[in-house]
Formats: structure tokens, sequence, C-alpha cells
């Protein structure tokens, strides 16, 4: 069958509450209006609204009641809807979530999900528009996922819905349309992805591209390309950001010996700027040469669509980068 | 209102442990032993015990960063206490978190941001599993004067309110955070209990100083809380003995003032005159009951002293499950 990504994600919610009925979700717009892109349609209808929760505009309070919920026996996956929207409850985020179990002790579970739809949409504009992963990547205690297609998407979201650790689960907004052939019997069979597990998604021997959320299908299609013009791409997806799976990550940098890091949000201080000085400072002996870094410009996201698209790496912009290594 | 001696017994010792704990506080933070920072709740110790005092099992508790104290009432063991207060591996988080994250969640204590008000939230969703699970338990918020002039505390209020949760709000007006008066802050006489129509809540403002007072106010808002209506408020109105932190020599507040409220509203001298007018305590009981008491902190922080500290091989644990 042909799934979106943003049915996957629908699906995961659905199937967590049909197993667990610990689990309950709430955010802004989510009960009668479906979520801003529809992803949560019907589900107030299944599992009434004392489990599927409209909330006024009170992120703080959102965030702080997931906490509270979650430490006293609830299993929470709010949604702050626009992933820029993590800004305004940052101090709830980055002091609260993330410290709370190591500030209190081992008692202090947090088995709770905060959901966002990040990145670029096409003239969302500088405030609608951000990926906030290398934000929280600077709070130890944060799992952070961001999954790149469908398959991964439902699979990653059940795997956080069921960890006891608190997850900031990025869904790039430009995917929630984009459509991946899984066969029925194993979108249906309750699987999951391990959290902290990345996925080599094209093999290739000479250089690994370590791509994140909507810039893995770019990645891809670049790879394609570049083989073509005898370039051989390893295409890797961390999927969990944070805590980092390096295993599978050196080991492709050991195989091919060349790394680019490309993301969709800024160049500066980004998820490439930590990983390429990893890289360096773990596998230096085993490079040839400089690593790569693309990247969104460091501008706020122009309103301009073809402005915003230029901002931020294409299939075009990564072959480039790519070629500039040899 | 007319109460039972055992009752009278309890408030009480919870009042003098409050205090005693609090001066220990400051004495072991002057001897140099607390690596962090002391937030003396002394003087103010009535307004919690008399909230405290109209809880039941299986209740919940976000504690002020003033008056930490409390958390000992609720169950916290001294040897926990002291254990995360010294940074020691006996803390309930083996001295990773300090002085404002003592308590443990099975005595019902949620825990708290030392970014205050941050929390308001955690009470709102500690109610929520009440309220999933049927009980009829009551989520405390405690704040004082200086938080509750934040936004998350007014989201936390709004959602607590839409979603009738049982949650109290209290607020603790000690008249400063840190230096700025509560009455530079609100422009009326009262903080929470004057915004709490705002929310549809009922609200009481009582004198903090009074443990039975706070009870009896505490009691109307509890009850109701409690008995499904939703959120409310109580304001407890006292005064800050000591500086924000110790060291802190309140250069901008009259001494004078400072002086007064500790002659005349001093909590716990208060309640001892009264248990002994009424015939309950002498002043032999309360000397013996103070000198126990001594023994038991004394004891317990030789204790703590002698624990262990966490090593660097443990300075992960707790990150992540």
């Amino acid at each position: 069958m042909k799934v979106t990504y943003g049915k996957a994600i629908g699906d995961a919610l659905k199937e967590e509450m049909r197993r667990d009925s610990k689990v309950l979700i709430y955010g802004e717009d989510i009960a009668e209006f479906g979520n801003i892109f529809g992803l949560t349609r019907g589900m107030l209808e299944e599992f009434g609204p004392k489990r599927v929760r409209n909330t006024p505009i009170t992120e703080t309070a959102i965030i702080g009641s997931a906490i509270g919920a979650a430490e006293t026996g609830l299993r929470p996956c709010v949604e702050l809807m626009y992933s820029d929207f993590t800004t305004v409850c940052f101090a709830e985020i980055f002091h609260c979530v993330a410290k709370w179990r190591y500030m209190h002790g081992p008692e202090y579970k947090l088995p709770l999900v905060i959901r966002n739809a990040s990145g670029s949409s096409n003239g969302a504009g500088s405030e609608h528009s951000n990926c906030v992963e290398s934000l929280f990547m600077h709070a130890p205690g944060l799992t952070i996922v961001t999954p790149s297609c469908a398959y991964d998407a439902k699979g990653l979201l059940k795997s956080a819905i069921r960890s006891d650790n608190p997850v900031l689960f990025c869904e790039p907004k430009l995917l929630y349309q984009s459509k991946q052939e899984i066969p029925d019997d194993i979108y249906n069979s309750d699987y999951t992805i391990p959290l902290g597990v990345a996925d080599v998604k094209r093999q290739g021997t000479d250089v690994t591209l370590v791509a994140i959320g909507l810039m893995v299908p770019r990645a891809l299609e670049a790879a394609e390309k570049l083989a073509a013009e005898g370039i051989s791409v390893e295409v890797v997806d961390p999927r969990t950001i944070a805590p980092l799976d390096k295993d599978t990550i050196f080991n492709s940098i050991r195989k091919t010996h060349r790394a680019a890091i490309v993301e969709e949000s800024n160049k500066t201080s980004g998820i490439g700027a930590e990983f390429a000085a990893m890289f360096q400072e773990e596998l230096y002996d085993e490079l040839d040469g400089p690593i790569t870094r693309i990247a969104a410009l460091d501008v706020p996201m122009p309103y301009n669509i073809p402005m915003e698209h230029y901002s931020i790496p294409s299939v075009d912009s990564i072959c480039k980068a790519i070629r500039a290594m040899f | 209102m007319s109460y039972e001696k055992d009752f009278l017994e309890k408030i009480y010792k919870d009042l003098l442990e409050t205090r005693m704990l609090e001066e220990k506080l400051v004495e072991i933070y002057a001897e140099g032993k607390v690596p962090g920072h002391i937030h003396s709740g002394v003087g103010q110790e009535a307004s919690y015990v008399g909230v405290l005092a109209t809880r039941k099992p299986g209740d919940y508790f976000k504690i002020g960063h003033r008056v930490i104290a409390a958390t000992c009432v609720l169950g916290n063991p001294l040897d926990t206490f002291f254990g995360e207060i010294l940074a020691k591996k006996t803390g309930n988080a083996g001295g990773r978190g300090g002085v404002n994250h003592t308590g443990r969640l099975c005595d019902g204590i949620l825990g708290m941001s030392g970014t205050l008000g941050c929390d308001a939230g955690i009470s709102v969703g500690a109610a929520m599993t009440i309220e999933a699970e049927g009980r009829d338990n009551v989520s405390y918020f405690f704040v004082g004067d200086g938080a509750s002039n934040r936004g998350p505390v007014y989201e936390a209020m709004i959602l607590a309110a839409d979603w009738k949760l049982p949650v109290v709000f209290v607020c603790i007006d000690n008249g400063f955070g840190i230096s700025t008066p509560s009455s530079y802050s609100s422009p009326k006489d009262t903080i929470l209990a004057a915004r709490a129509d705002g929310f549809g809540m009922p609200s009481v403002v009582v004198d903090g100083t009074d443990p039975l007072a706070v009870y009896e106010g505490a009691t109307k808002m509890v009850e109701y809380t409690r008995a499904g209506n939703g959120p409310s408020v109580i304001e407890c109105k006292c005064y800050r003995w000591r500086g924000h932190f110790e060291g802190d020599q309140c250069a901008y507040r009259d001494a004078s003032v400072t002086e007064k409220n500790i002659a005349e509203r001093d909590c716990v001298k208060n309640f001892e005159q009264l248990l002994m007018e009424q015939g309950i305590k002498t002043a032999e009981d309360i000397a013996r009951q103070r000198a126990e008491f001594d023994q038991a902190m004394n004891e317990s922080i030789a204790r703590s002293e002698a624990a262990p500290e966490m090593t660097p091989e443990e300075i992960y644990d707790y990150l992540y499950v």
C-alpha cells in the first residue's frame, strides 16, 4: 500500500492508544479540528475527549502538564503544532523535561513525547519554518528523533511512545504528503523501530552523506545522480539524533573515508557543526579530506518562496557540494 | 473551630520540625557544609503546614524553593533530605539535583524547577492522572509572590480551569521576590487571589503565620477542589525573615519591619503559647521535643557527612532510563 508520512503518524498514535489506555494526546487544535495538518482526524470520535484533548494556547502548560502526567503514570504524547513554538516553552523542555529525572532521581521517569511539525513548507515564513533539533542537542536527557519516511515515522513514533525517556519528535512538514510503498502485512504488523539506531538508506563506497529528515530523500536523489557521474554515495539517516548511533555512522566513514552532513536547519551551530567536530575528533585518521557541511543559509527563512528554496539545500546544491569533495 | 488534641499536636510537630530544619540549613550553610545556596524559609512554616494539613494519601505536591523542609512533613526521610542537600549518594538524586530538588515521588512530591514557575504545569499534569484514575485527590502547587508574576503560572491556571482539574494553587506571599516587594509587583493587595476570579476560581486569603487560620481557609478551597468543582486559590500572607539567600544583607528593606514581624508573627512561638494556654504542652514538653528532634537532625547530618559522594563513573546515571 501507498502510505503518506502523515497517515503513518496518525496510525502510530491510534495503534498506541488502542494498545495502552495510559496513552493520551493533547495540544492545540487536535480534537475536533484534527490537527492543522489533519493528522489526528477521527481520533476524538474513537478515543473520546479525555484522551484526545484540545488545549488553549498554553505551550508552557502543555509541556509542564506532560511532565506531571508522565511522572505520575500516564504516557502523554503532546503536540506543539509548529516546531518553532518549542521556543516559547524552551525552559520547560530544556530545564524540566530534559533534566527532571537527573535532578530528582531514578523514580522520576518521564514517558512523554513532544511532537512538532518542523522545517520549511513553502512560504510559512521565518517563525513557522525552523528545524530545532540542534537547539535541543544541547540538552542531555532528551531523545531527539526526526524520521525521514512513512515507514520510519510509524515505527519510531511507536517506540517513542513506549519509551520511558522523554522524546522530542520532529516531523518535517514537507514530508507529510510524501508517499511510500509499504507491504500491507508489514505496515499493519505492529512493528517498531528502535530509538538510537541509524539506518543506511543507500550503500556507497566513496563518501558517507549523513542526511536528516527532509534532506534524506534529497540526498538519495542526489546520490542517484552522482552515481551516474561515478561517485558512489552512502546515505546514512541517523533517525535518532540524540543519543546518536555513532557505530553505524562511524562504520560507514571507516569504509568511505569521506564525510558530509546535510540538514535543513542553519549551518552555524547546526547538527552538521556538531557531527563534523565529532568526526574529526574521533575519526581523524580515517578521513581522506575535510568534512563538508551542507545546510541552510544563515538567514531567517525568507517568506519569498524562490528565496526560501534557495536558502535550504536542494538536490542540485547537494550534488555540487559532494562533487567538490573529489 | 475547635480541634482535637492530636490534631494540634500534629500541627505543632510539623511546625516545629519544619522550623528546626530550616534553621539547621542556615547553620550548616554557615559552617560551609552546603555546596549550593540556602533560601531560608524561617518564619513561613505555618503557610505550608496549615495547607498540608488538608492533604490525604494519594495527593500530589509541587513544593517551592523556600521551606524545602516541607518535603519532610510529607515523608521525605531526614537522611534523604540532608543527603541531597549535602550532595551525597544517599540523597534522592545522589547529589545531582541539590537543595531545590529534594523529595521522593513515592511521597507524592512531583519535583520542582529551579527556574521558578516553569513547574506550574506539572501540577496540572498530576491532576490529569488523578482525573484519569477517578480518584478524589488534589494536586497542590506552591508558588511564591515573585514567581507568581510568571506566564507559565497563568498558562497552568487557565489549562486547569478549562479542564476543571483538581489543582490547588497556593501563593505564599512573603513580601519579597529577592529584593522586589510584592506590593511593587502586584497592583492590588493580593496576588493570585486577586487574579483568581479571571480564571473562574474561588480564593481565600489567610494569615500565613497562623497555622489554624491557614488550615481553615485552605480546607474550604481543598474541599471545593476535591469535590470535583475545579481548581482554587489559597493566598498566604507571611514575611520572609531572612534574605533571599544566605548572605543577603537585606539592605533594600526596613529592618524595623523585619524585627516587628519576627517579634509578633512567629508562628512557632505563638503556637507554643496556644498549646501551653490550653494545657496541651508544658514548657518542659516543648524543650524535650526540641532536644529530641535536634538530636535526630544532628545524627542524620553526621551520617550524611560520612556518606559517599558520586564518582565520575556515575555522572551519567539517571540521564537515560
